[in-house]
């Protein structure tokens, strides 16, 4: 019990007081640090660039979760029921988000290659122009959004199928004797079965989606300019390109503070529909 | 007679529309696969060509002749060998950690006996990544052991402890309890209870957690890139040293990406079914 | 050994007069001082100490036998060409050395926040004196090598401190005389020109800045995909182009007194220089191309010219990965309106001041430093080298992988050669709040109300990190 309250307290406890003590100074590497009190709170506050990352966080956020949902409740829907070769498929099915991030996204950015990625010859074949995909300051967040969806509609998918598994077959029996189409028994019955387990898959993609990291860094660094750049790609560029370690510390507690907002909102939100059902 | 015809003709008809269900069925399976397997072989093209192919526009699919020479040549300049050692130790130790402080936690908070722990790991699940590496940097220099296995391992429990505990609460959650109420009547107290009863039917949980647990370490590329030395780096890590400054090869970069994420997708598809009936058996529950 | 020259082989090959220190800091590189024609005298120059000449009979490459030392190199050519030969060195010396080579940005994280925590886990490091000159002279965390250059028993008689070119001990030594790090690597910036559009329409290679943009408009077209430009475009790469063009307009970004001279009328002019071939004749998406889609670009032969660092011969020349092998002329940075200078940047190695292991950390900067060494990079196509014997040794002329025409090019390229980004600690911030800048031009922003938002910006930041 006493090394794992150490481990714990090493891994978890140390670095948040370490965190808060960092973000009340000015410090940046290779100089002496300065207790500031506020001053570095103050300065986000008023700091266009950070403000502007916040909205394009949740905007990265909100297609990240959103797309999933809906993708993976289909995708749910359809290795619920039997084909052959299902385990295989449905293990190459989740292979993306177990996948290396990384590795995946230096895939991925072959892929949107300007001149030459496959994915702009892959359109040209069903005759729609070629995308500049990240390299556009328009269309970089959805791109990258949409490698997310790639890596984590699954996740979301077995959470939903594990619902599914855990239906009582009786609605349905009674619906089919009532001649309801799929769709109905989907909306009246199965959607509602399954919201408090999409309310999990939301949770967790949300802050899954607000902390994505490795693939926006590997694929775009935040550009074109600071298109993509998002709160976790400017508090990367402030800890370690600038070394802004006070600066960086502050970012972290806003940071977090949102999340956990978000979060809270979330898990209210879970609990009202249990009490409604 | 007429009345066989009938028969016949409605079975026609259900067949036909069984037929048609198969198809569509089949049809959404393709859909639904496709976007992992193309981005999958994609890869595996790209590490099997050489680099006027992988140039080639319009794009060359089919690698003809294959060649190895991408694999051979980051196998030459990267000790991959040693990087794959070093995470299976990692990942293998931070995973067994994490098990043996976050079931017993799992279980704590599920029976509602440790509320500021729960807390605390809601706290780590949320907090982004990044802001872990300059403290934790410190503390292994105070500590003397920074760039060593054990520093990074103890860098991976930030990522697995969580995991192990946010599986483990729902499974414990989702027990009957009355089998442990049974077992404290029988004279255990709520740990004998835990250790002879919980456990054994978690296990099917267990197995989910350390699998997603073992998966997130190996695939963590922030924290070594600071913490790990020379020696002690992981996979993930090398995959970025098969990129030069002057020269962007392809070949070998995907050759490096598909080595490095190979071992996650194979244990993934070995046990996919695992996965699905853990989390099927209450791995998370609404 | 070869690679021995004679003085006159050496005083016949074109020498590389670098940036000429009038000051003593590089932020203001004025007039290029040519090397004496005299026997070289380093004492001529206020920066590089006098350093006795050794007779060599006390040198012993095996002083330190035994030892074991941690190098921190990059994954870049001139680190390959270090470690594929990291044999040599141990059987000469026998120390043992750990090489390593993480990508240069990790690499660059990993220095600073270990030499913040007063403990690094290597030796001897590769570093860029573009980017971490300030930051290291400024905490001294590289060992000054003066006292290792006077002294007969720690420097090889071989060794010749004045083979290196003066930009590389420029780059190499601190405003108040102390040498920081061997020079090792220099690179200018140079026009890539794809001969065969160039002869399609007729245009000549460009010799200022005004023959680039005309030839850009009469090549560019789009149509047959074929583009007139391409360089950097995305933020924090792009700072650098764009202080390749600046010193067309002969001003420094950031002078001695740390004074900003980003919102001038010719930093202006250079932004609409950049502004104008980036948005009107670049391929689309540009501003998100760093140097390796710019390449790629150029290499499909989709794109006239391409204005980057001189280093990328190489994969240019190799027909594994590239259409334009044996068309590529090798163009000396055009002439702006007010002045002609090849931006230079440079990297250098130098001597953790933490290391418990300085002397063997020394004998390896100097074997990496050496004429062979550098030799065999250059040979490869590494870039410009910091010493001049390379440009004349016969073996890496006969194992060139490169045009010969590319070897004139960064030979002329060192008469003009003028560090390209400013000195000063914050140099990151600089490259990234003038690149977002820079991108946003690219997307059609005016320059001059980009420019001064980006200056007040930075000038806060400026300040502080140079408070002492």
């Amino acid at each position: 019990m006493i090394p794992a309250i150490a481990v714990i307290f090493a891994v978890i406890i140390f670095p948040w007081v370490f965190t808060v003590w960092m973000s009340l100074n000015d410090w940046r590497i290779g100089m002496s640090s300065e207790f500031i009190g506020l001053g570095n709170f103050q300065m986000l506050a008023t700091n266009n660039r950070f403000l502007s990352t916040i909205p394009r966080t949740l905007y990265f956020t909100f297609l990240s979760v959103l797309l999933p949902v809906v993708l993976g409740v289909f995708a749910a829907e359809v290795f619920h029921q039997k084909f052959p070769l299902r385990g295989l498929l449905r293990g190459i099915y989740i292979a993306p988000m177990m996948a290396t991030p990384v590795a995946i996204a230096l895939v991925f950015t072959m892929m949107f290659h300007p001149q030459i990625g496959v994915l702009n010859y892959l359109l040209s074949l069903v005759g729609i122009p070629k995308q500049l995909w990240v390299y556009s300051a328009d269309t970089v967040i959805p791109t990258l959004a949409f490698v997310e969806v790639w890596q984590w509609t699954p996740l979301v998918m077995l959470i939903v199928l594990g619902g599914l598994a855990s239906l009582p077959t009786e609605p349905y029996e009674s619906a089919v004797i009532d001649g309801a189409s799929q769709w109905d028994m989907f909306r009246y019955i199965t959607f509602p079965l399954i919201l408090p387990f999409l309310m999990i898959a939301v949770i967790l993609r949300t802050i899954d989606a607000l902390k994505s990291f490795d693939i926006i860094y590997v694929i775009s660094q935040g550009g074109p300019g600071t298109a993509s750049e998002t709160i976790n790609l400017y508090l990367y560029l402030q800890a370690f390109s600038f070394f802004q370690i006070g600066h960086a510390s502050a970012v972290v507690i806003v940071f977090f503070v949102l999340i956990l907002a978000l979060a809270m909102i979330l898990l209210v939100a879970r609990e009202r529909l249990r009490w409604n059902r | 007679m007429e009345s066989v015809a009938q028969v016949s003709q409605f079975d026609l008809n259900y067949r036909l529309k069984k037929l048609l269900g198969r198809i569509g069925l089949f049809f959404a399976v393709f859909v639904v696969v496709s976007p992992a397997i193309f981005v999958f072989l994609w890869m595996l093209s790209l590490s099997l060509k050489n680099e006027i192919d992988n140039i080639a526009y319009p794009p060359v699919f089919i690698p003809s002749p294959p060649t190895f020479d991408n694999y051979f040549k980051i196998f030459r300049e990267s000790n991959y060998v040693l990087y794959a050692y070093n995470s299976v130790i990692v990942s293998g130790a931070a995973t067994l950690i994490a098990l043996v402080v976050g079931v017993p936690a799992g279980y704590g908070i599920a029976k509602g006996k440790a509320q500021g722990l729960g807390m605390l790991i809601m706290i780590a699940r949320i907090t982004p990544g990044l802001s872990y590496l300059i403290p934790l940097f410190t503390l292994f220099r105070f500590l003397g052991i920074s760039g060593s296995l054990l520093a990074v391992t103890i860098s991976h429990l930030v990522l697995t402890i969580p995991m192990v505990v946010w599986v483990m609460i729902s499974f414990f959650e989702d027990m009957h309890p009355e089998l442990e109420e049974a077992a404290l009547t029988d004279g255990c107290n709520v740990w004998q209870a835990f250790y002879r009863v919980a456990m054994p039917i978690a296990r099917p949980g267990i197995a989910v957690a350390a699998i997603l647990a073992f998966i997130q370490s190996w695939n963590n590329f922030l924290f070594g890139v600071v913490l790990a030395g020379r020696e002690t780096r992981t996979l993930p890590i090398a995959v970025f040293n098969a990129m030069t400054f002057e020269q962007l090869s392809w070949g070998p970069v995907a050759a490096a990406a598909l080595v490095v994420t190979l071992p996650s997708l194979l244990l993934t598809i070995f046990v996919q079914r695992d996965i699905v009936t853990g989390l099927a058996a209450g791995g998370v529950k609404g | 050994m070869s690679d021995k020259i004679t003085r006159r082989d050496f005083l016949k090959s074109s020498v590389l007069a670098g940036a000429g220190l009038a000051s003593a800091s590089l932020l203001n590189a004025c007039a290029p001082t040519p090397e004496p024609t005299k026997a070289p005298a380093p004492a001529a120059q206020p920066t590089a100490p006098a350093v006795v000449k050794t007779t060599g009979d006390k040198f012993d490459w095996k002083r330190f036998k035994g030892e074991k030392i941690e190098a921190l190199l990059i994954k870049n050519t001139q680190g390959d060409i270090m470690a594929q030969n990291i044999k040599e060195f141990e059987e000469l010396t026998g120390i043992t050395v750990g090489v390593d080579q993480p990508a240069e940005q990790q690499q660059r994280q990993k220095l600073a926040v270990e030499f913040q925590s007063g403990q690094t886990s290597f030796d001897v490091v590769y570093y860029s004196f573009h980017v971490q000159k300030r930051l290291f002279g400024k905490n001294k965390w590289v060992t000054d090598i003066r006292d290792y250059l006077k002294d007969p028993t720690m420097t090889a008689p071989e060794f010749d401190w004045d083979d290196f070119s003066a930009a590389g001990k420029a780059w190499a030594t601190e405003p108040d005389g102390r040498i920081d790090a061997l020079p090792n690597k220099i690179d200018y910036g140079v026009l890539y020109c794809n001969k065969d559009l160039f002869a399609a329409k007729g245009v000549a290679l460009p010799k200022t800045f005004d023959d680039v943009v005309s030839a850009a408009q009469k090549l560019h077209d789009p149509s047959k995909n074929v583009y007139g430009f391409v360089g950097r475009g995305l933020k924090n790469a792009n700072a650098y182009l764009w202080c390749l063009m600046v010193l067309g307009w002969n001003i420094d970004l950031i002078d001695d007194k740390l004074n900003l001279n980003t919102t001038t009328p010719e930093a202006i002019e250079s932004a609409k220089f950049y502004q104008n071939l980036q948005k009107n004749f670049a391929p689309p998406g540009v501003a998100g191309f760093n140097w390796n889609e710019s390449q790629s670009a150029f290499a499909l032969g989709q794109v006239a010219m391409w204005w980057d660092g001189v280093g990328f011969a190489a994969p240019l020349e190799d027909a594994k990965s590239s259409k334009v092998v044996g068309k590529v002329a090798y163009v000396v940075a055009p002439a702006g309106p007010k002045g002609n200078w090849a931006g230079m940047t440079g990297d250098g190695l130098g001597i953790s001041s933490f290391s418990k292991k300085k002397g063997p950390a020394w004998y390896f900067a100097m074997w990496a430093a050496s004429k062979s060494i550098l030799a065999k990079s250059f040979a490869a196509g590494s870039g410009a080298q910091a010493r001049n014997s390379v440009y004349t040794n016969p073996d890496a002329l006969k194992n060139l992988t490169v045009p010969k025409e590319w070897v004139d090019t960064v030979v002329a390229s060192g008469k003009i050669g003028r560090a390209a980004l400013p000195i000063v600690v914050p140099v990151t911030e600089f490259r990234d709040i003038f690149g977002v800048a820079l991108t946003n031009m690219i997307g059609g922003a005016d320059p001059a109300s980009e420019l001064k938002k980006a200056t007040d910006e930075f000038k806060p930041i400026l300040e502080k990190s140079e408070k002492a």
